[in-house]
């Protein structure tokens, strides 16, 4: 019986143990609370750079989605929201969500790269476009618009991602902008007609499209990258669409960072900011992603990516995307595309 | 004991002997005497009904917001989800919850009976070998054959190296990210339910009955389909649902192979913040469950097989004969497919990811905040268990039975589904407590107070309801009994409860993920992350970690069935 109550009066201060410790990392340290849609591989150093410069710690939440700031809107938890969309950016902005910023480092991007608050900055762009496996089929027959992905003669030759992927959505704005929503429907139908496979990120197109399962695919610029700097499966080409006279231009995203309005620690948020605009955090930024960094004074990581100066890029102002944001994916959804694997 | 109180007790006892007070109205005097009625005579004291009843409105309080939610989703919703995606996710679902179950039970059985019935080479090796499994998350398991047999895993490279069979049978067959792939994962860390339920009667079965069967002329494989499967029926039954409502509630597997049932539809609908959607589907998958467990009721009532216990003999073991070696083959063949493979595949991985750095302070952190959160949900499982299972075996009534019953619905229902109505709750009622570590944690303790229950109850059984009544007379109202008497005596009993649920707790899945906060990532959330990056020398120490701790309640498991 004594053996027992020990063993109680033990588990009672184990417990008492762990109230403690969870009670003592909450205040102890500045932190802020740092949400991200984008790949953790991206994030998580740039996050651990901040920590190991600042002393400030981050906690993170990865493959976050834009509306659980929305949800949180009344109990706001983060500080900083990652997105590799701005379309997500400018609807949270438009709903109020994010806060504006006035913190040094602005100038360095261009304006048409910001909110007009500043309460979102892009940092890094990329690219739609379309990778291929050089042993499958050459850049001669390989579709050069956007549109001729509806011709029936690729049928079954290429691979997307599922409607619900940001880069697709993004896709799907632009084009709602350029086309307006019946064709942009149409269009969708096509491809997921002539698609061959439907996958759930970019990477596993370019995966795929690299191993030979597929001659091409929808995808970002960058992943053309990535598949490049692959030990194997690595014969692989881009093109980038709509690029003759009088096509619409690339269509064209980018990633950036946004202050989120009535975050709990405001003040080292905006330190964070002020921090990611020093030339060499922006770089960081851009990271193991492979994009290209929208400070025209740096290079890229990549060294042979095509800078957008060189590109003919789709007239709408990026900051567009965020009226069609809310929208997009039910027109993708409605024209029969599922938003997510089923 | 105080004068006063010793006062009242004298009191008690004289309205017990009127029959009730003359001063109260007789409305009152007719609903007190109900009351007492309802607790045939022996009411429990205020405090300890008060705290399990609040334990069983904790329990259910998320799913029943759930269901309220879906009600309120609109026409619309109900009227699109119903055309299109309701009817092909029940299919689905249903689908492979039959596939898995028959196959489960089938090898189960078929193992059960050979370790236990027959002379097969190593026997007592196996019955707990078999049962290894059990210490494999479905969704561990799903992650080592995705690394062995997925479209660039080893069986890919060696198909592709070995040219006979490229021009035989053309290019490498097996699409893991398929039916077959959840299928198959699903039933081999399944079965071990059927094989201990089915091993466990197959030990009391009663010779007598096959002799007399072979006095009759019958052969072996008669008797087995005569005389044993018959008695198997209840065991084969309960180890079916067990298969079905785990089937119903995975989702680790079925998300990372990539088929979509129920929990994984509700889970992307979450994930996309379409709440109502998400809500109608977790109705929809509740109904799925409360079916099936009234099969179980309905079954369970019907089938009952008397074996007379005075004249027991131990079944005799059969000689397998020329049997020998197919069997020992199959045996084999499943434990390897079962166990060693998976098990290989993770240390090879581990090996490199030490190699790597794996093991650097984020592991660690991670592994802290599965402990910490494990920990805390099982001491807390162990505290809110004692007062439901006192109440329901000390002051039997139709109000403890039915906190008993509340406080099950998180144990049968998904993760997903508790999950859900957790962020409901916190976020619009409770705003302090969200997206932080008690959450999760109150999550943990909704799923698994069942387990720390079952173990508590079987321990109070052992114990004399005289103990009770000796420390009431002196003067302790029952609370006090229950954690100065009662529980030094079933201490055992409630501390092996305790780490069932911290086993559980540190393998679940859906809900820690859906509800960790940021920077809360724990071993099992790492491993599903990792394992979906293909980042495998990352993902596999946690995984291997992960059932290292399991095996700590094994013994415990074994010795249950």
């Amino acid at each position: 019986m004594k053996k027992a109550i020990k063993l109680l009066l033990f588990t009672s201060l184990l417990m008492l143990f762990v109230l403690v410790a969870t009670a003592c990392d909450q205040q102890d340290e500045e932190e802020i609370v740092v949400y991200s849609s984008r790949n953790e591989r991206f994030v998580q150093p740039l996050l651990d750079k901040f920590t190991e410069e600042t002393g400030i710690n981050v906690r993170a939440l990865h493959e976050a989605d834009a509306l659980q700031l929305r949800e949180e809107a009344g109990n706001v938890q983060a500080d900083i929201f990652i997105s590799n969309d701005i379309g997500a950016l400018e609807y949270l902005r438009m709903e109020d969500l994010l806060a504006s910023f006035d913190g040094e480092g602005v100038e360095t991007i261009d304006a048409q790269y910001r909110a007009d608050d500043n309460s979102w900055i892009a940092l890094s762009a990329r690219s739609r476009g379309f990778i291929y496996n050089k042993d499958m089929i050459t850049e001669e027959e390989m579709p050069k618009t956007m549109e001729d992905l509806m011709d029936p003669q690729f049928e079954g030759q290429f691979a997307i991602t599922r409607g619900g992927n940001g880069g697709m959505i993004g896709n799907v704005s632009a084009l709602r902008n350029e086309w307006g929503d019946e064709r942009t429907a149409e269009w969708i139908e096509a491809i997921k007609e002539n698609a061959a496979g439907i996958y759930n990120g970019h990477g596993d197109i370019r995966q795929a499209v690299g191993a030979g399962e597929h001659p091409f695919g929808l995808v970002n610029n960058y992943y053309y990258h990535q598949q490049l700097e692959e030990p194997t499966n690595n014969n692989v080409g881009f093109i980038y669409p709509d690029q003759a006279e009088g096509e619409m231009g690339v269509i064209a995203n980018a990633a950036g960072v946004g202050l989120v309005n009535g975050g709990p620690n405001e003040e080292d948020a905006n330190a964070f900011i002020e921090w990611l605009l020093l030339p060499e955090n922006q770089l960081a930024f851009v990271g193991e992603s492979l994009e290209i960094p929208i400070n025209p004074d740096l290079d890229p990581p990549y060294e042979h990516a095509v800078r957008f100066t060189d590109l003919k890029v789709q007239q709408m102002p990026l900051k567009d995307l965020g009226i069609y944001f809310e929208d997009t994916k039910e027109l993708i959804e409605q024209s029969g595309l599922d938003l997510e694997l089923r | 004991m105080s004068n006063h109180r010793h006062h009242k007790h004298q009191s008690n006892y004289d309205k017990h002997a009127k029959a009730g007070e003359h001063s109260s109205p007789a409305i009152l005097r007719f609903l007190r005497k109900k009351w007492r009625d309802s607790w045939h005579g022996n009411p429990p004291g205020n405090v300890l009904l008060l705290f399990g009843l609040s334990t069983g409105l904790i329990m259910s309080v998320p799913i029943i917001y759930v269901i309220w939610q879906s009600l309120f989703a609109g026409v619309d919703r109900w009227q699109r989800l119903l055309d299109d995606r309701i009817p092909q996710l029940l299919f689905d679902t249903f689908l492979l919850a039959f596939a898995v179950t028959v196959c489960a039970v089938v090898i189960g059985v078929i193992l059960a009976w050979v370790v236990v019935r027959t002379d097969i080479p190593g026997r007592k090796w196996w019955q707990w070998l078999l049962a290894l499994p059990l210490v494999i998350p479905p969704y561990v398991g799903a992650m080592t054959y995705i690394i062995v047999f997925g479209p660039s895993g080893w069986a890919r490279d060696f198909w592709r190296d070995t040219p006979w069979l490229v021009n035989v049978l053309g290019d490498y067959p097996i699409n893991v990210y398929s039916f077959w792939g959840v299928f198959f994962v699903l039933t081999m860390f399944t079965y071990p339910y059927v094989f201990l339920i089915a091993s466990a009667s197959l030990r009391k079965m009663n010779r007598n009955f096959e002799e007399i069967a072979r006095s009759q002329g019958m052969n072996t494989r008669q008797i087995f389909w005569k005389v044993n499967l018959p008695f198997l029926r209840p065991a084969i039954g309960a180890g079916a649902i067990l298969i079905a409502l785990y089937v119903l509630s995975d989702f680790g597997v079925i998300s990372m192979m990539r088929y979509v049932t129920f929990t994984a539809a509700i889970y992307f609908q979450r994930a996309s913040f379409d709440i109502a959607s998400a809500s109608i589907l977790s109705l929809v998958l509740i109904l799925l469950t409360v079916v099936i467990l009234w099969i179980e009721v309905k079954t369970r009532k019907k089938s009952k097989y008397y074996q007379t216990s005075n004249t027991f003999k131990e079944p005799d073991v059969l000689s397998l004969g020329k049997w020998k070696i197919p069997t020992l083959m199959f045996v084999g063949v499943i434990f390897f497919v079962s166990v060693v493979l998976p098990i290989i595949v993770l240390v090879y991985w581990s090996i490199i990811g030490i190699g790597m750095g794996a093991l650097d302070n984020r592991f660690f952190g991670f592994a802290w905040n599965s402990l910490r959160v494990s920990l805390f949900a099982s001491l807390l499982c162990m505290v809110l268990a004692m007062p439901i299972v006192y109440l329901k075996s000390r002051y039997p009534s139709v109000i403890s039975s039915s906190i008993d019953k509340l406080s099950y619905a998180g144990y049968a229902l998904p993760g997903v589904i508790v999950a859900l109505g957790i962020i409901f709750i916190f976020n619009n009622h409770i705003p302090t407590l969200y997206n932080t570590f008690y959450m999760v944690a109150i999550a943990l303790v909704i799923r698994f107070l069942p387990q720390a229950m079952q173990a508590g109850e079987a321990s109070l059984s052992l114990v004399s309801p005289r103990i009770d009544e000796a420390a009431r007379s002196l003067g302790q109202p029952p609370w006090k009994v229950m954690f100065k008497v009662i529980l030094p005596s079933i201490l055992p009993g409630v501390l092996a409860g305790g780490a069932l649920v911290f086993v559980s707790s540190i393998k679940e899945l859906p809900a820690t993920l859906m509800l960790r906060p940021p920077g809360f990532d724990t071993l099992a959330v790492r491993v599903y992350i990792e394992a979906n990056e293909s980042l495998y020398y990352l993902a596999a120490p946690s995984a291997l970690l992960i059932i290292l701790v399991s095996v700590i309640p094994l013994r415990y498991l074994l010795k249950k069935y």
